[in-house]
């Protein structure tokens, strides 16, 4: 396959205009029929020469409960990535409906630190169109250099579904994978998340999706009340591992029950050393404490 | 080790000028102390703030022991809830109090701690020779506790200070909602896990498997005791009333087992684990303040002062715990051995045992670790169980589920007590005596120290 070049955007997309294009997309497309495409988008887009705002990085560690220090914590990077990773999948060659669309998964190489001084070239691409026993998942990719460096810094993997979209072409597993019965440990910490935390983290990470805001507008797009990004936890959850990650690590973290607001989630944090006693992973799992339901799992491992 | 030798090798052994010379170590010796009853949050003492409750303390202790207008080589006191506006608490209350206001004066803050580290660090300064005399003290309020804005509010009205034009303020002002005007009282929990200091307990509770019943024993004992104790006039010298309280509020000497039974579990109902801590086996929240009076011999000897107990050492330790490797208030499980180890001494050295009693179920799971065969070898690193305390040597004169936990000034109490309790004790069997001191703190944290008889 020959390589695509990538489209360079001038400055980065505006996510709140892409949320209204994508409400339009869905418009158009329940009116003149869904893509007909099973083929992804090969062309990446790239944004250079992005800097990040200090006061906004400050108020996003404060909130996170990282220490306000001069290095970009890993999910703000993510953060400030995701404009221009929803841009492509906002794209009318992408195949799949872009609202509604659920985040499963998320793995994150934290390579080398990055400052807030860095300018920061950003690009993002999809891949790995593929079945899911409840619709079509893909991955949607977004890789940080250092201008003018090549070297990536930072590269994130999301795994998005589409619930109940199934297009030609792409066979669904047959087999569920089975999933291993839960049984809450004891908890190392818990968390009182009131209804403000979705406005809260949209405030630090820009990105205002209704279903995070407030009980209404989750309400307008069908949630019974508005949850918690699944970024701003897992975000959480890397900070509470704490210093012992070290300057470069793997961030992973699956997605199970939603975390409707307000509510209280328990999470226990296990650190997993070598033989010799260095530090190898911290695995984390959060629960609802009343139902013992899982929110959420991952690991934060030494790269 | 020596504690008046000098050592063999060194700068004068390698015929190279020695340093500007300081005297060697001295004794450091506790006088005496006094406190105010604590009361219950919200009782006698509401709206007594911190400095009040020191200053009372402090004048307390002055009047016992004659320092008025003395000049005390330094004031050192400290308090774990404290008002922005306290920045100079300790010295304001000196300023305050009886004593020469050339008294110099310092706050401290080790959480729960802060009372035994306020006795150890100034004990240090007067083994040095820096001082001669020394008064060490905490205070804490939970009826009088500070209430502070929201992060919203807070923000809003640091930027205006900083805005310079009129359009600038009124830009900042409209960030302003209305959530932002409710004020946020102090919480209990640990910042770094959210859980409560009674919900972490609760884990290691369950973790040691320590009993409903024996902790309803350990609260009764202390109730006992400490009721014995004021019955015998033990609190005469220790103790000055204040606010109409004589005694401490949150004692109930008529507290039996039946009773503790019937009280409904209060911590660890979410863990999974069976429930076993209730409001009778948790230090309620409390209010009041303490001091100790420290010296040198030659200070204590000059003024006819008594001599009750020398420190003799102590040691920190912390644990970690934000991920549950070791419980919160566990931390004095490792600071005591540490302690022991360096002097060639084991529990079965001390006639008199003092474990703070943050929960009933703090000391019980602190003794199964010392009594654990495994968790002596694998986590202390010794051949086996650290040691078995004989139970008639702990907490003899009633301890914080019974005198209450006003968090800084606990240490004090203690020391004053323990020093007594080993002064009273050398002087009828004839022969040194030592105590323990164990302080568990927030943040994983715990200090012990030595006391001995003089």
């Amino acid at each position: 396959m020959t390589p695509v070049q990538p489209l360079i955007l001038g400055e980065m997309p505006s996510l709140s205009k892409l949320y209204v294009n994508a409400a339009a997309q869905a418009a158009r497309r329940r009116l003149l029929g869904t893509h007909d495409g099973s083929v992804l988008p090969a062309e990446s887009h790239e944004v250079r020469g992005v800097t990040v705002d200090v006061g906004n990085l400050t108020a996003y560690q404060h909130l996170i409960g990282e220490t306000a220090s001069d290095v970009l914590p890993a999910g703000f990077i993510h953060a400030v990535a995701f404009p221009l990773a929803m841009s492509v999948m906002n794209r009318d060659d992408f195949p799949l409906p872009l609202l509604g669309m659920i985040h499963l998964r998320n793995v994150v190489e934290h390579r080398r630190p990055l400052l807030f001084t860095d300018t920061l070239v950003i690009a993002a691409h999809v891949e790995n169109l593929r079945g899911h026993r409840s619709g079509t998942q893909v991955d949607l990719v977004a890789e940080v250099r250092r201008a003018p460096a090549e070297e990536i810094y930072w590269r994130g993997v999301s795994t998005y579904l589409a619930k109940g979209v199934f297009l030609p072409g792409i066979d669904k597993p047959t087999v569920a994978p089975a999933r291993p019965e839960f049984t809450a440990p004891d908890p190392t910490a818990l968390w009182q998340l009131g209804v403000d935390t979705g406005r809260a983290y949209a405030a630090v990470s820009g990105d205002f999706n209704p279903i995070h805001l407030s009980v209404l507008s989750a309400k307008a797009l069908g949630m019974r009340r508005s949850i918690a990004h699944g970024m701003y936890l897992a975000a959480r959850a890397l900070a509470d591992v704490g210093a012992v990650r070290g300057d470069s690590f793997t961030w992973e973290v699956d997605f199970e029950a939603p975390v409707f607001l307000p509510c209280r989630v328990a999470l226990d944090i296990s650190t997993v050393q070598e033989a010799a006693g260095a530090w190898e992973r911290s695995d984390f799992v959060a629960w609802n404490p009343r139902s013992g339901r899982r929110h959420f799992s991952g690991s934060v491992a030494a790269l | 080790m020596s504690i008046d030798g000098q050592p063999t090798t060194g700068p004068d052994a390698a015929g190279t000028p020695a340093a500007t010379s300081a005297p060697a170590p001295r004794r450091a010796v506790i006088v005496g102390g006094n406190r105010i009853p604590f009361a219950r949050s919200g009782g006698a003492y509401a709206k007594s703030s911190n400095q009040d409750m020191l200053t009372a303390a402090l004048d307390g202790l002055i009047a016992r022991f004659g320092l008025q207008d003395e000049r005390i080589g330094e004031v050192g006191a400290g308090a774990v809830l404290k008002h922005s506006r306290d920045f100079n608490l300790t010295r304001e209350a000196v300023l305050g109090s009886a004593l020469s206001p050339e008294t110099p004066a310092y706050d401290l803050q080790q959480a729960c701690a802060t009372g035994l580290e306020t006795v150890v660090g100034l004990s240090n300064k007067i083994k040095l020779g820096q001082i001669d005399s020394a008064i060490a003290g905490g205070v804490d309020s939970a009826s009088d506790a500070p209430v502070v804005v929201s992060e919203g509010l807070r923000e809003v009205i640091l930027d205006l200070n900083r805005a310079k034009t009129l359009p600038q303020r009124l830009q900042i002002l409209s960030r302003l909602r209305p959530k932002d005007l409710a004020p946020l009282a102090p919480g209990t929990a640990e910042p770094r896990t959210g859980l409560s200091m009674g919900e972490h307990q609760a884990l290691t509770t369950a973790q040691w498997k320590i009993s409903r019943e024996a902790q309803d024993e350990v609260a009764l004992n202390s109730h006992r005791n400490l009721a014995a104790a004021y019955e015998a006039g033990f609190f005469d010298d220790l103790l000055t009333p204040y606010r109409g309280l004589a005694r401490d509020g949150n004692l109930r000497p008529d507290t039996s087992l039946e009773k503790l039974a019937t009280l409904k579990p209060v911590f660890g109902r979410n863990l999974g684990a069976d429930a076993t801590m209730t409001a009778g086996n948790s230090t309620p929240l409390t209010d009041g303040a303490s001091t100790v009076l420290l010296s040198s011999e030659e200070w204590a000897d000059a003024r006819d002062l008594p001599k009750l107990a020398a420190v003799v050492d102590a040691e920190a330790a912390a644990v970690d715990f934000v991920h549950g490797k070791d419980g919160l208030l566990m931390a004095p499980v490792f600071a005591v051995p540490r302690l022991l180890s360096r002097h060639g001494l084991t529990l079965d050295d001390f006639d008199f045992i003092e474990i703070h009693e943050a929960f009933a179920a703090t000391v019980l799971s602190m003794l199964a670790a010392w009594e654990d065969e495994e968790f002596g070898r694998t986590r202390l690193g010794l051949p086996g169980a650290f040691g078995k305390i004989d139970r008639s040597k702990l907490n003899v004169n009633g301890s914080s589920l019974a005198a209450g936990h006003p968090f800084a000034a606990t240490g004090g109490r203690i020391v004053a007590s323990l020093a007594k309790t080993l002064h009273e004790k050398a002087s009828t069997e004839g022969r040194p005596v030592r105590g323990l001191v164990s302080v568990c703190a927030a943040g994983g944290l715990g200090v012990a120290a030595i006391l001995e008889s003089l």
